[in-house]
Formats: structure tokens, sequence, C-alpha cells
């Protein structure tokens, strides 16, 4: 199961992940780095993003996790550590795995779920315990809370009623306001369905967010609508249901008795006097059962549509818990005596603290409500002004005025809200006292008591009130600075790329076809002019294929910070693994070379490092004995020299030491005594690159095996490389590894042998050639030598070599041989061929197919008259 | 197609996805008065419930699916109300 979608998220979620594990290290290094945290929680932020387009559960909450203690670590409220980085390196390193896994697969392991469980309880652990409340900023993501919440009353009873009786039950309530983007529809959202999943949902309202406009003007696909609901969930099953969109949803806990309103028709009906006077009693004993009866009796009796109904329904639901709740109970009853239509008959202060206490834990989350119950935004607003202007310094017997004006405004505000007497009553006696007083201290405080019990009623307010505009200006700025990142830079798979790169080399090879044409027009048609355009023309689509050449070559570039941008994480890790100091200075990362040298490059260095650290750096008590600094220095370092990308890592350990090396060489068998003792410094230290060679006293997990840098060799010779060794003991280890520029153009020289048979040899294994007198070769058995500037070169006949037919002898001992000298493994080996031909740029294709293991060649190339070129690994032959 | 459009009604069948939105819409610009038979479908994508709540066309028949029997009446229930009137 692989979709375009899948392959783009796999190679973005890896980019990512690398981006974060980057920034997260220098975090630890500089926990200040505000650039860094930034990159770290935008990069996790994106991921998150970009998982919920899949079903990776595991994946996702893993994701969330890290990204809530991130953005917690960026609010200033927990420090970074080395701790949490590990954390949060190990949780990164699960996910990369599970990308692996993606890749592979197209699903996560098994037991991802519960691995992801593990690593999400262990992050959130070590999130401040009030961090589900404590939300509030931009940067959050959890849902904004809800300033109002008097669109609860407009909810019809029956739902009110059904989510009462949740609530009783013991279930938490949620007011949920979800407002969808105006575009969402165009990410594939849908609103909708969000609440079909929603576990719980007690009242579901859909409304138009703005006034529709005329039938004409509408944009079907333009979101204008606002979800209000209530469940009866935990707000963290609501917010993990909401989780893409949560920056849209504001929630609020309900305390159940905000449910609470009483409406109806309040003409008609009879006053149930005897029932109160009755009702009051059973509630002076504790009688529920009898009262719940009486309720019930009563309800049968009464119209639906009555106010009184409503209030025996509420009553009814009240009762419903075995012991109920007297104070909510008597002030139904109340409701029930007067006849008068509450809004919130067992909402508000002070009567309803206790309650509230008692009620529901949720209520104590919402101090200010219990100050003023719900109250609509404006009416806070105002009160808030008026607040403002008692404040304000007054002129001498401008005092009584002031008050005057702002005691009743702000008695209309609560009649106007609904309020109960009680608020009313509390604020004349305030007036009255700030009256005698002549102060503005009593009513100021009543007004504070409203509006600022929590110090984020003020802010909440303000956010509120800038509220849609500017969720959208926050969803906004996520988006655009990749939206112009995406326009610049182009992802191609790699496979177009060589594509065009094949089809360029045999435009080449068509190319070089031209100069044979040219010939024939001479030749054959006698047309000397006409060789000569065609020439001229040869010259011109000569340079255009360079060119292009050229410029596919640098599509493939890549700047060695492609594999060194792994080492920082593994040197961390395996030098807190060890105990050792190291620090980690990369150079010249923005070399470039190509892709496939790139790729080839990861394993190699990677041993080599690990050699270094393991082997190479001290521990610090032993750098400290030898006078070095206690932290360790491994230098990676690259650089081009010529047509070659050079990397070099240098490390100021222990260094090689050549009699430990030779010791151990004889001791595993890989030399005699004898000839170690005449081995130079130099081709002692060599001797590393040997199979099966490992000095390490005791193999650990990271290095050792006595693989290691025969892995280098072979895996840098691959490419054409080739690595080398210097060591100072006690000074440290450079390891220098030599690569191509790029793999895609191989440099070969052409020799004939076998009667006019062509072999490809690469350039890079061509010492020299020379000419040989036949009388200067010497025998020995069946082999030949000769002496080349006093040492002695075996000869090898490629004829012979290859099996094809021998060119007879002609002439005397005068006559001389073409030698080729070439370098194999630092033996020099000649070469004899039949003649040397030129030197030439080739497109090297490897065999495929059933050729494909056919050893001792390289692969092949076209060339320019169509003959086949068949390119010789000597490293394989000989 | 989840809407069969007719002369004057529009038939909702199965789960109607966001595309249905921009013909169900012109649909009822074109036929204004055109009566919408909701019962056979068992999915609104929002867009398609917004061309409903703004325009609040005549409902002949609502959901039989549990979800949107619950819901949907509050939400478009003063033109049921009215049209059954």
């Amino acid at each position: 199961m692989s979709t375009p979608l899948l392959e783009r998220f796999v190679g973005e979620a890896r980019e990512l992940l690398q981006g974060s594990a980057s920034a997260l290290l220098v975090l630890e290094k500089h926990p200040g780095d505000e650039a860094a945290i930034n990159e770290v929680f935008r990069s996790v932020h994106t991921l998150k993003g970009s998982a919920g387009l899949f079903d990776f559960p595991a994946f996702t909450k893993l994701v969330h996790a890290s990204e809530d203690v991130l953005s917690v670590v960026r609010t200033g409220q927990l420090p970074m550590t080395s701790e949490l980085v590990d954390m949060l390196l190990d949780a990164l390193d699960q996910v990369s795995a599970w990308v692996d896994d993606i890749d592979g697969t197209g699903a996560l392991r098994a037991g991802a779920d519960g691995v992801s469980k593990e690593m999400t309880a262990a992050l959130r652990a070590v999130l401040p315990a009030d961090y589900g409340a404590t939300q509030a900023g931009p940067s959050a993501a959890h849902a904004g809370d809800l300033v109002t919440l008097d669109w609860l009353a407009a909810i019809p009873e029956v739902d009110r009623l059904s989510a009462f009786a949740a609530a009783m039950a013991g279930a938490e309530l949620q007011a949920v306001e979800y407002i969808p983007l105006e575009d969402s529809f165009f990410s594939g959202e849908d609103p909708f369905i969000l609440f079909r999943q929603m576990p719980e949902l007690r009242s579901l309202a859909i409304e138009a967010a703005e006034p529709w406009p005329a039938m004409d003007a509408l944009d079907p696909y333009r979101c204008n609508l606002r979800f209000r609901a209530l469940v009866a969930a935990p707000s963290t099953e609501v917010e993990a249901l909401f989780r893409y969109v949560i920056e849209q949803v504001g929630m609020a806990p309900v305390p159940p008795h905000a449910l609470v309103t009483v409406t109806g028709d309040r003409n008609g009906g009879p006053v149930y006097g005897d029932f109160v006077e009755e009702a009051r009693r059973l509630v002076a004993a504790a009688d529920w059962p009898a009262l719940r009866r009486a309720v019930a009796a009563l309800l049968h009796l009464t119209a639906p549509a009555l106010l009184l109904a409503s209030a025996l329904r509420w009553l009814d639901a009240v009762l419903a818990v075995p012991t109920p709740d007297a104070s909510w109970v008597t002030a139904l009853i109340g409701c029930i005596a007067t006849g008068d239509a509450d809004l919130h008959p067992l909402a508000p202060a002070p009567l309803a603290r206790p309650i509230a206490a008692v009620a529901a834990p949720a209520a104590t989350a919402l101090p200010e409500r219990a100050g003023l119950g719900t109250v609509s935004l404006t009416a806070a607003r105002i009160l808030d002004s008026q607040r403002a202007i008692l404040g304000l310094p007054v002129a001498p017997g401008g005092y009584a005025t002031r008050l005057d004006s702002v005691a009743k405004t702000v008695a209309n505000i609560l009649a106007a809200e609904g309020r109960r007497a009680a608020d009313a009553a509390a604020w004349s006696a305030a007036v009255e006292a700030a009256r005698v007083q002549e102060s503005a201290a009593p009513a100021l405080d009543l007004l504070d008591h409203w509006l600022l019990t929590d110090e984020g009623t003020a802010a909440a307010v303000m956010q509120a009130a800038g509220d849609h505009g500017r969720r959208r200006a926050e969803a906004g700025e996520h988006p655009s600075p990749e939206v112009k990142q995406a326009s610049r830079v182009l992802k191609v798979d790699q496979a177009k790329i060589d594509t065009l790169m094949n089809l360029i080399g045999e435009l080449v090879v068509s190319k070089n076809s031209l100069p044979f044409l040219a010939k024939r027009a001479e030749q054959v048609h006698g047309s000397r002019e006409m060789s000569r355009e065609i020439k001229d023309l040869h010259a011109v689509i000569e340079r255009l294929a360079q060119e292009m050449q050229g410029a596919i070559m640098a599509v493939r570039m890549l700047p060695v910070s492609e594999v060194f941008d792994r080492f920082p994480r593994l040197v961390r890790d395996v030098a807190r693994k060890l105990g050792k100091r190291i620090d980690l200075v990369i150079e010249g990362a923005d070399t470039a070379a190509d892709k496939n040298i790139i790729e080839a490059l990861g394993d190699p260095l990677l041993h080599i490092v690990r050699n270094a650290i393991d082997h190479g750096i001290e521990p610090p008590e032993d750098r400290d004995a030898a006078g070095k600094p206690s932290q360790a220095t491994v230098l990676l370092r690259a650089f081009q020299e010529s047509d070659q990308v050079v990397i070099e890592v240098v490390d100021d350990g222990r260094g090689i030491d050549p009699a430990k090396i030779k010791a151990s060489a004889v001791a595993k068998g890989v030399l005699d005594e004898e000839r170690a003792a005449r081995l130079t410094d130099q081709e002692a230290v060599n001797l590393v690159f040997m199979p099966g060679f490992s000095t390490a006293a005791q193999v650990s997990d990271l290095s050792g095996r006595g693989v290691g840098m025969d892995v280098v060799v072979t895996g840098v010779e691959k490419t054409g490389g080739s690595v080398s060794i210097t060591s100072v003991t006690g000074e440290g280890t450079t390891v220098r590894l030599s690569l191509p520029l790029s793999m895609a153009v191989t440099r070969v020289m052409v020799v004939e042998a076998g009667g006019g048979m062509l072999f490809g040899i690469p350039m890079d294994h061509i010492a020299e050639t020379v000419r040989v007198h036949r009388d200067a070769v010497r025998r020995f058995k069946q082999s030949e030598a000769f002496v080349l500037r006093d040492a002695i070169v075996p000869l090898i006949r490629l004829d012979r070599l290859m099996g094809v037919p021998t060119s007879v002898w002609i002439g005397d001992g005068s006559e001389e041989d073409a030698v080729l000298v070439v370098r194999i493994g630092g033996n020099m080996v000649g070469l004899v061929v039949d003649n040397f031909r030129e030197g030439m740029d080739i497109i090297l294709k490897p065999f495929d197919g059933i050729l494909a293991n056919i050893r001792g060649y390289s692969g092949s190339a076209l060339l320019g008259d169509g003959r086949v070129l068949l390119v010789l690994n000597l490293k394989e032959l000989l | 197609m989840p809407f069969k459009f007719a002369k004057n009604a529009a038939i909702a069948q199965d789960t109607c996805t966001v595309e249905d939105a921009l013909p169900l819409l012109e649909f009822l610009q074109a036929h204004r008065g055109a009566r919408i038979d909701l019962a056979a479908c068992t999915h609104l994508h929002t867009a398609v419930l917004q061309v409903l709540l703004a325009v609040r066309p005549t409902l002949s028949a609502l959901p039989r699916e549990a979800f949107l029997a619950r819901w949907l009446p509050q939400a478009l229930g003063p033109v049921e109300r009215k049209a059954a009137k």
C-alpha cells in the first residue's frame, strides 16, 4: 500500500526528523537558543500535522506528546536538560523507525501502540502538573477556553436534561465551540464528521458563524459555520478528536448547574401551593423517594409547555441521584412557588458557591464564574469599563454623580443579564457603602470580585474579542514560510534524474559518431566540404552535450553535510555511553559531490568515526594524565582536491601504536614475525585495513568486531576512491578518504588486445605506460617480470588473462611490448597489451540481468562507432 | 452520484461528498422552492450541510440514518415545521 501522498510523507518526515534532531543537539549545548527551539517545535508540529493525514494513531500520539513537551520548553516553563534531550531524541528515533516501517510495509510494526503509549506517558510525565490548564498561549495546541457559555441556555431542554443526567452520573461535561476555518473544505476537512465520531454527544447546534449572504452570492466552499456542542466526555477525549483543528476549537468544562434553566409559559396552570409546602417538608425530612414520587405525579398532570413543567422536569433530574443536593432542590421548589422564569436558578453566587463546590470539581476550575455565573462578553466589557471609571481620579464634589451613574449602569446590566436579586442586592449595598465612605473601594471590590476573581479573566475577555480573526491569522502564519520554500525547491525522484543522465549519455555517444560520419563523407563520398560542415556541427553539439552533462551533474551534487549531519548526534550518544568528552568539529560541510558518492560515504564514515571514538579517544582521566585537555576533539573535514573529494577524520586521541599492531597481527596469524619486524611504522598502521583485524581488547557494541576498517576500504573502493591512514602515537590519528567527485563519468584508457579487441581500463588504476624490450622481460618458470626503475614488476598478458586469441610473436627480441603499469592494492603489475588507444570519458553501465554475475568487469560503455567497450575490473581479475 | 436531481426535487442517497455541494447549490438556485429528500442519505459533508442551512429549502423527508436523524432536525428544524404547516 503505497500512495504518492504516503511517499511524500515519508520523505518529508525523514527531513523533519533530521532537522529536529540537529536542532535538539544545538539546544542541548545552548539551552536558550530560540531559533533552535523554534526549529524543533516547527518540525515536530509539521510532522504531527502531516501524520494526521494517515491512520497511524501511535505515531501521531507520540509526536503530539513530544510537541507538548517542546511547547512547554519553548514557553520557558521547563528547562532543556540532557535527559530531556535524550528522551526527545529517543522519541524521534522511534518515530524514525516507524517512518521506515511505513516506507517498507505501509504500516507500523506490531506493538507500536504499546511503545507509543509508554513513551507518550514518559514524555507527558515531565510536563508540569498544571499543563492542561495553563496552555492558553497561541503556541499551545490545546483548545482555547470558551469565555461565553450563554448559548447553553439556547440548547433544547431535552438535550440539557440528558447532559445534566450524564453529569449527575459522574461524567465530565464539556461545552465545545468549533468554528472551522473558512478554507477548511479545501484542506479536506469535514467538520461535521468529527461530531459523528464524538463520544457522548449531548447536544449539537449548527449555525452560521456570520449571517448568510444572499443565495446567489453564496460560496458553498467557504465555510461559514459554527458548531456548538455539549459533550459528556473528558476534555482529553474531545481534544484528541479535534487534535488537528484544535486551534479552531474553544472548550470549557460545564458545571452541571449551568445547564439548569427554567423556561416556559408562565401564564396559565395552577400555582401548586400545596405541592410547594409538601415538597419543602419532604426536603427538610430528606425523604427523597417521596419527593420523587410527588414530582413524577405532578409532572404527569402538568402541560409540558408550561414553566412549571420545566421546573418540575429539572427537579426530577436533580432528584435522580440517590442523595440530591438539598439547596438545588430548594431553589427549584422556590422557582415553582414564584412561577418566575429564571435562567439560572442554581448558578449565581453567593448562594451557589457551596453547591458548586459540592456539585462538581469542574465548577471549581472556573472560579470567575462562581462570581458572575455566565456573563456575556459585552456585559463583561461594560462592567470592566465601569470599574475603570470608578478608579479614575475625581474632581471634588463630582464623586457622588459618578457613583450614581456607575451604579445605575451596573444595575441595568445585572438586570439585562438575568442576574438574580442577590447580585443586585449586593451591588446596591456596595454602592451605599461607597456613598457613606465617600470612596469607591466597596463598589470596586465587588466589581473586581465579579470580573477578576481569576487573573486570566481580563486576558480571556480580550482574547475572546480578537478571537475569530486571530485564529485565522495564526493558522495562516505557519504555512506561509513553507509555501515560499516549496516554490523555490523542486523535489524530484532520483530515477528521473538517472533517466536524464542516461539519455545524455546516449546523446554523447551518438554525437561521437559524427566524426566517423565526417570521415566517411570525405573518404567514401569525396566531399571535403560536407566533412567540414559535419565537423563544425559536431563541435556545436559537443559543447551543448558537455554543458548538459555538467548541468545534470550539478543537479546530482549534494553537499557532504547530508552525511555529516548525522554525526553530531552519533558522537554525542557514543561519547555519553563511553563516558568520554568529545567535541565534534565539522569543516567544509558544503563541499559537494555526486549523490551516489555521498550515499556510499555514509557507512565507511560511520565506522571511522566510531573507531576514532571507541579506540582513539582516551577516557578523560587518561587524557588528564597525558597532559591533554580532557575534552577530546574529533574533526570531520571535507574539501575538494582537483577532481577528488577528500574527507578527513582527525582525532587527537592516543593514536595507533605500530608495535601493538604488529604484535596483534602476528598473534592473529595475519603475518609472521620476520615480516612483521621488517614493516615500517606506516606499513604497520596500514595493517588495520586487513580483513579480520582488530586491536580492541574487547568487543564492544560500537566497534571492534574486527570488520571495521576492512568495510571502510571495500566501501570506498567500490566508488573508485581510496583510504589512507596516518597516526602519531599519543597525538592522534587521521583517516583520509579520497573519492571521485562523480561516479557518473568514468575516465578509462582504451587498450587493444587479442587482435583488435578493445578493453577499457579505469584511469585511476593506471600508473604509467611503458614500452619494454622483449629482451628485457625476465622469466621465472611460468611467470614473467621486468625491471622498472629498480623495482621488479610482474608481467601479465592481457590476452591470456582474458582468454582471447593470443597475438602471434612477430619479429625478434628488439621488438617492444606495450605495457600498462597498473597499481592494485599497493602493488605494481604490468599488463601487456597489443596497443594503447586513446583515453576517454565514458558513461559506465554496470552489467545487469544474466550478465550481472560475471566477474572481472565493471561494466560496459558504447563507443562512438557503435562498438561495445568492456571495462575491466582489475581488482577482481588480478 | 449521491444527488438525483428531478424536475423540482433533489433526492440524496448514501454519502454526499464535498463535490456535491456546488451542484446542489446550483440546482437550488435554478429551482427555488425545490424539495429535498434526504431519507436515504447516510452522511452529509459539511459543505452540503452548509448549503442546506444557508438556503433552507423545503425538506420532504429527513434522513433515516441515526446520527443525522438525531441532530439534523435541530439545525434545519424551523424549515421542517414551516413545510409541515
